[in-house]
């Protein structure tokens, strides 16, 4: 069965920041919440790089792990999904996650954040797909309709790569073999513990 | 001055038996507690399926992203 993952090859991204409004709009995605970011090091300066970062629904889940109300949870898809209805917004899974993506839309002076929101990786939520009720918690549930995230469809120098773990690893290998392994491919081996070689 | 001291003596010996009969409610509570690891949330075999579909609309999308490597 395919295994859903993100892959950014840093070498190709220009900052142009498309995929961040690419999903805030496509899962209109309240005021305060970024569920992708572009990261941007030695900015200005030679050598510069920039990564898309958004939760990259880790193989062993950090979250999940520390979850007090356990309300994460893996599809077949592999795509690490959680419930609203059961999110308390406590705060422990953005501490856990190595990729900073659980958002709170809330803060305030009594430390009360909201129900936590993040990535879907496009697969919407718990609620019953395409429904006006999933979309208002979790956004389009674009996998349901048998398509991939946004974020990589809409990259205009193709450096979001989304979608089944092997084909989009076997076209970074591609690359890196004709213009060598440049920066890598960010964040691999923490989510899924491993890297590519060539 | 005797009762007094008796008075003081039952005030201690009624926290005594509180703090022995909470004890005891504390654990009778945690013996029926349910013992079962946390489990995580199971929204049904319905919602934790497979959604992915192999679409021309996503072989589309390795097609350009793979147009210089793939093959043609």
């Amino acid at each position: 069965m395919a295994r859903m993952k993100f892959l950014c090859d840093a070498d190709r991204c220009i900052e142009c920041n498309a995929c961040v409004t690419a999903c805030k709009n496509e899962h209109d995605v309240p005021w305060g919440i970024n569920r992708r970011r572009v990261v941007t090091i030695n900015d200005g300066k030679p050598g510069e790089r920039s990564v898309s970062m958004a939760c990259m629904h880790c193989t062993d889940a950090p979250c999940a792990a520390v979850c007090p109300v356990d309300c994460f949870y893996t599809t077949a898809d592999a795509v690490v999904l959680h419930s609203k209805d059961l999110c308390i917004g406590c705060g422990y899974c953005f501490y856990a996650c190595p990729f900073g993506a659980p958002q709170y839309p809330r803060t305030s002076n009594f430390g009360s954040r909201g129900k936590m929101d993040k990535c879907t990786f496009c697969a919407g939520g718990p609620e019953a797909d395409s429904t006006e009720v999933e979309y208002a918690k979790y956004g389009a549930n674009r996998l349901a309709e048998g398509k991939l995230p946004l974020c990589a469809e809409m990259c205009s120098t193709k450096s979001l790569l989304a979608g089944d773990g092997e084909i989009i690893a076997a076209i970074y290998k591609e690359r890196v073999t004709q213009r060598g392994y440049g920066s890598g491919a960010w964040g691999w081996q923490t989510a899924y513990r491993e890297t590519i070689t060539v | 001055m005797h009762d007094k001291q008796q008075t003081a003596i039952n005030r201690r010996n009624f926290l005594r038996a509180a703090g022995g009969a909470s004890t005891v409610a504390v654990a009778t509570a945690a013996a029926t507690l349910n013992p079962d690891e946390a489990q995580a949330y199971n929204p049904g075999e319905e919602e934790m399926g497979p959604r992915y579909q192999e679409t021309d609309h996503v072989k589309a999308f390795y097609r350009v992203n793979g147009y210089e490597t793939l093959e043609k």
